[in-house]
C-alpha cells in the first residue's frame, strides 16, 4: 500500500500488529474457506470502513476464500468490530450461539481486543473477550485492510 | 327392498327432528344424533343398492302433498347423490354429540339439522316438479333455519342469512319458473312424461328452460357470479350445518344442472355446456384465488367450495358439450371424473368444515391470525385436518389426486373432439384445473402452516385441546372414505360410471376398465394410486431407517439445540411469525385486480421526532369484487326506488282516488 508522508506525520497512525491470538497450532482452522458473520459491537463504523476495503479489489480478501455472509447459520465464524455496549452483549451471545461448530471469533480493532479510545465509556460492557471467547485479535485503530486481510489469511492458510 | 331402505332412512330423518325437538336437554342430542346416524345408514343401503344392482325404483304418495301427490323415485344418478350425503350425514350426525355439547347449544340446531338431512336425501329422490320443489324448498328453509341457529343474534350471522335466504329464493323462484313452462309444454309434470316429450318441444322453448333453471341450479351450486351467499354463509353457519351445505347441499346444484339438461331436456345445443364451462372456469380461478387470499379459517373452506364446485361445473360443461359432438365415449369419461371430483370434494370439504369447527369449539376463533401451535395441542384433529388438506390439494395417493388425474385425463382425452369450440374449451378448462391446483395448495399450506405449526399467537390457541371423541369419530369416518378413496378408487368406479350413464342424454359406453386403479378404456392412460403409496411408504420407511441406523461422526450423535435464529434480538414472541396475511401477500399483490384489497395504514409518530414511530395499525379487508361491482349498485337502486315509491302514498285520500280512477281508465283502454 502506497503511503503519503505528510499524512502518515499528520496523523501518526499506530503500528498494526497481528497476534494469532490463543490459536496454537501452525495449521490453518479453516483451510482454503472462512465465511464470517460481521457483528458491529458498538464500534464507531471505522473498522467498518477498513473492512469494506478487505473486500474491495485492492486487498480482496475473496482470493483467499474469506467471505462475509450475511446469517451466522451459514458462518464458520465472527467477525466482531467495537468495544461490546451494554445493549450489544445479549445479541453478540447469541450470534456466537448460532454459528455451528466447530467456529471462530476474531476481534477486529483495538476497542475490540479491549484497549481502544471507547474502552472506558459509560454504556461499555467490555471487550469482546469479556463477552465471548476470542481466537484472533486484530490490533490497529482502525486496522489497515492489508492487516486484516493478513490476519484472517492465518485462519484460511491461503 | 332398496325402497324400503330409503324410506326407512327418510322417516328415521324424519323422527330425529321430532326427537330433537322434544326430547329434555340431556338425551336430546344423543337420540336425534343415533337416530339420524340411523336414518344415513338405511338410505346409504338403499342408494347403494341403487347403484350396484342399476335397478331404479319409483313410488307415488297421493296423501302427502295436495293436489299432485308425491313422487319419489331413485335412478342411479340420484342414488348417487344420496349415498354421498347419507356418507357425510353419518360423520356429521357423530360430530353433533360433541359439538352440541355447549353451553349456548339450541334445540333448534339438534331439531333441524336431521331435518335438513333428511330434504338433502329427498331432492336427488323427487321426480315430479311439485315434489321436487317442495323439497327444494324445504331443503332451503331447514338450511337457513340451520345457519342461524346458533349465533342469531350476531350481526354477522344475520346478514349471512339475509343474502342466503334472498339469493336461494330468486334461484328457487327460476328453477320453478323454468319447471313448470317445461311441464306445462310437455303435457304433464313428472320428469318420467316429461323426459317422454321433450322431442315435441321447441329448441328456443328447451333452451329458455335451461337457461332459466341453470341461473337457479348455479345460484345453489354457488357458482360465480350467483355465489355471493356462500362465502358468508358457511363461515357463519354452525360446523355441522356449514359441513352439510358444503359437502351436500351444493352438489345438489350440480345434481339439478345433470337432471334438468341431460335428463329432462336431452343434452341440447352445444353452447348450454359452454355456458356451464365458463361458469365453471370463472369460479375454479374466483374461488381459488379468494381461499389463497382468505385469513378467516372457514372463510377459506367456504371460497375453496366455490372453487370445486367451478371444477365439477368444467367436468359437466366439458361431458356436455362432448355429448352434443356426439362422442358419447369421452363425454362419459368427463362425467365419471366429474362425479368423482363432486364425491371426493363432498368428503373432504366436510371433513375440513368439521375439522374447522373442532377449532372453533376449542378456541373460539376461526381467524388464522390468531391460532397457531395446534398440533401439539390438538394433535387428532391436526392430523384429519392433514388428511383434508392433502386431499383437496391432490398429493398423490389421496382422493383429490385421483379424481383430478381423472378429470384431467378426461378434458385432455377430450381435446381429440370434433369440434375446434369445444376443443378450446376444454383446453380453457385444462388451464383452469392447473391454476386452482397451485391456488389451492398454497391455500391450505397457509392454513396448516399458520394455523398448526408454530408459536400459539393468543391465550385462547395455547389452551387449545382435542375435541370429545365424537367429534373425532365424526371426522375420522371422513377421513377414512377419504383415503380409502385415494389409494383405491376403482373400487368405486363402477358405481360412478353407473350413475355418469344415468346422467347423460343418450347413456354411455364404459369408458374405465374394473380394477383397484383407474385404467382408461379407449385411450392410453392408467394410474394405480396404491403403488404409489406402497412405493412412497417403502421409500419413507427407507429413508427413515438410513437416518436412524447408519453410523454418523461422533459430534452429529449428540445435536446441539438452541434458539430459533432470529437477528440476535432478545425478546422473540409469537407475534414475529408469519401470519395468514403476509403469506398471502405476495399473490395478492400480482391478483390485486381481482382480489382489490383495501388497506389501511395508520402511524402515530413519537412527539419528540417523526422518526420513531409510537404506534402502527395494519387493516386489510379483500372485499368479494363480484358482491362490489355487481351486487352493491343493484341493491343500492332497488333502495332508492323503494325510497321514491314511498313518496307516492302520502295520505292523502284524493290521490289514492285519482290513482284508482287512472288504473280503471287504463284497464278499460287496455281492454276497450
Amino acid at each position: 500500500m502506497r503511503r503519503i508522508p505528510v499524512l502518515d506525520a499528520l496523523f501518526p497512525r499506530r503500528v498494526t500488529e497481528v497476534s494469532p491470538g490463543r490459536s496454537k497450532t501452525t495449521t490453518p482452522r479453516f483451510p482454503g474457506s472462512l465465511q464470517l458473520r460481521h457483528v458491529d459491537a458498538g464500534s464507531c463504523n471505522g473498522c467498518e470502513v477498513e473492512i469494506t476495503q478487505v473486500f474491495a479489489p485492492v486487498c480482496d480478501a475473496g482470493r483467499f476464500g474469506i467471505r462475509l455472509v450475511a446469517s451466522p447459520r451459514h458462518a464458520d465464524g465472527l467477525l466482531v468490530t467495537g468495544v461490546v455496549t451494554k445493549n450489544m452483549a445479549a445479541p453478540l451471545t447469541k450470534t456466537l450461539e448460532a454459528v455451528p461448530r466447530p467456529r471462530v471469533v476474531v476481534a477486529c480493532g483495538d476497542c475490540a481486543v479491549g484497549d481502544g479510545v471507547f474502552s472506558k465509556g459509560y454504556g461499555v460492557a467490555g471487550s469482546v473477550s469479556d463477552v465471548v471467547p476470542v481466537d484472533l485479535e486484530i490490533r490497529g485503530c482502525p486496522p489497515e485492510p492489508t492487516a486484516i486481510t493478513e490476519a484472517l489469511r492465518v485462519l484460511t492458510g491461503r | 327392498m332398496s325402497a324400503t331402505a330409503y324410506l326407512i332412512g327418510v322417516s328415521a330423518l324424519c323422527a330425529a327432528a321430532v326427537l330433537g325437538a322434544i326430547l329434555p336437554a340431556g338425551q336430546r342430542l344423543l337420540g336425534a344424533a343415533l337416530l339420524s346416524a340411523v336414518g344415513c345408514l338405511a338410505a346409504l343401503a338403499g342408494s347403494g343398492e341403487v347403484l350396484v344392482s342399476g335397478h331404479p325404483f319409483a313410488m307415488h304418495s297421493a296423501e302427502v302433498l295436495p293436489l299432485t301427490g308425491v313422487d319419489v323415485s331413485l335412478d342411479p344418478l340420484g342414488a348417487l347423490f344420496v349415498a354421498i350425503t347419507a356418507i357425510v350425514g353419518l360423520a356429521v350426525s357423530w360430530y353433533s354429540i360433541g359439538y352440541g355439547a355447549h353451553p349456548h347449544a339450541s334445540r333448534t340446531t339438534t331439531a333441524v339439522l336431521p331435518a335438513f338431512l333428511a330434504t338433502l336425501l329427498l331432492v336427488p329422490a323427487a321426480s315430479s316438479v311439485a315434489t321436487f320443489m317442495a323439497a327444494w324448498e324445504l331443503m332451503a328453509l331447514t338450511s337457513l333455519l340451520g345457519l342461524l341457529g346458533e349465533h342469531r343474534r350476531r350481526p354477522e350471522t344475520r346478514d349471512a342469512a339475509q343474502w342466503y335466504a334472498v339469493m336461494t329464493h330468486i334461484g328457487a323462484a327460476a328453477i320453478l319458473f323454468g319447471l313448470v313452462l317445461l311441464g306445462a309444454h310437455a303435457g304433464g309434470q313428472s320428469f318420467a312424461a316429461i323426459a317422454a316429450h321433450r322431442r315435441e318441444l321447441s329448441m328456443p322453448l328447451r333452451s329458455a328452460v335451461f337457461v332459466i333453471t341453470l341461473a337457479g341450479f348455479a345460484s345453489k351450486a354457488g357458482a360465480v357470479p350467483l355465489h355471493v351467499w356462500l362465502p358468508r354463509a358457511h363461515p357463519e353457519a354452525p360446523s355441522p350445518v356449514s359441513a352439510l351445505m358444503s359437502g351436500a347441499m351444493v352438489n345438489l346444484g350440480v345434481y339439478g344442472i345433470l337432471r334438468v339438461g341431460e335428463v329432462l331436456l336431452g343434452g341440447g345445443e352445444l353452447w348450454w355446456w359452454l355456458l356451464v364451462a365458463s361458469l365453471g372456469v370463472t369460479s375454479a380461478f374466483f374461488g381459488a384465488l379468494h381461499a389463497a387470499a382468505s385469513t378467516d379459517l372457514k372463510r377459506l373452506l367456504a371460497y375453496s367450495t366455490v372453487d370445486n364446485v367451478g371444477l365439477v361445473l368444467i367436468g359437466v360443461g366439458a361431458a356436455g358439450a362432448l355429448q352434443c359432438d356426439g362422442d358419447r365415449l369421452l363425454a362419459g369419461l368427463a362425467l365419471v371424473a366429474t362425479l368423482f371430483h363432486l364425491a371426493n370434494h363432498a368428503l373432504f370439504k366436510s371433513g375440513l368444515f368439521l375439522a374447522a369447527g373442532a377449532i372453533q369449539h376449542s378456541t373460539a376463533t376461526r381467524d388464522l391470525d390468531r391460532l397457531g401451535g395446534l398440533a401439539r395441542r390438538m394433535p387428532v384433529t391436526a392430523v384429519l385436518f392433514g388428511i383434508g388438506a392433502l386431499s383437496i390439494s391432490a398429493v398423490p395417493g389421496s382422493n383429490g389426486f385421483a379424481s383430478e388425474w381423472l378429470l384431467f385425463e378426461g378434458l385432455l382425452q377430450g381435446i381429440a373432439s370434433r369440434s375446434a369450440v369445444t376443443q378450446a374449451a376444454l383446453l380453457a378448462g385444462v388451464a383452469a384445473l392447473a391454476i386452482t391446483g397451485g391456488l389451492t395448495a398454497t391455500a391450505f399450506v397457509k392454513a396448516i402452516g399458520v394455523g398448526f405449526l408454530g408459536q400459539p399467537r393468543t391465550q385462547a390457541a395455547r389452551e387449545a385441546k382435542d375435541v370429545a371423541p365424537s367429534m373425532l369419530a365424526g371426522m375420522g369416518i371422513l377421513a377414512v372414505a377419504c383415503v380409502t378413496l385415494g389409494v383405491v378408487p376403482g373400487v368405486a368406479l363402477p358405481v360412478l360410471e353407473r350413475a355418469a350413464a344415468g346422467g347423460l342424454a343418450g347413456g354411455a359406453p364404459h369408458a374405465l376398465r374394473p380394477g383397484i386403479g383407474i385404467e382408461l378404456a379407449a385411450a392410453r392412460g392408467a394410474i394405480d394410486p396404491a403403488l404409489v403409496v406402497v412405493g412412497l411408504l417403502a421409500a419413507f420407511i427407507l429413508a427413515g431407517s438410513a437416518v436412524r441406523f447408519a453410523p454418523r461422526p461422533a459430534q452429529l450423535r449428540h445435536p446441539r439445540r438452541g434458539e430459533v435464529w432470529g437477528c440476535g434480538r432478545e425478546l422473540q414472541t409469537a407475534r414475529m411469525e408469519i401470519t395468514a396475511t403476509s403469506f398471502a401477500e405476495p399473490l395478492q399483490r400480482v391478483f390485486a385486480d381481482v382480489l382489490r384489497p383495501d388497506h389501511d395504514l395508520e402511524v402515530t409518530h413519537a412527539s419528540e421526532s417523526r422518526y420513531f414511530p409510537e404506534a402502527i395499525s395494519f387493516h386489510q379487508r379483500i372485499d368479494d369484487a363480484i358482491e362490489r361491482l355487481v351486487y352493491r349498485p343493484v341493491i343500492a337502486a332497488v333502495v332508492s326506488w323503494g325510497r321514491l315509491a314511498r313518496r307516492i302514498p302520502n295520505g292523502s285520500v284524493h290521490r289514492y282516488l285519482a290513482f284508482g280512477f287512472a288504473a280503471l281508465l287504463l284497464v278499460l283502454v287496455v281492454l276497450r
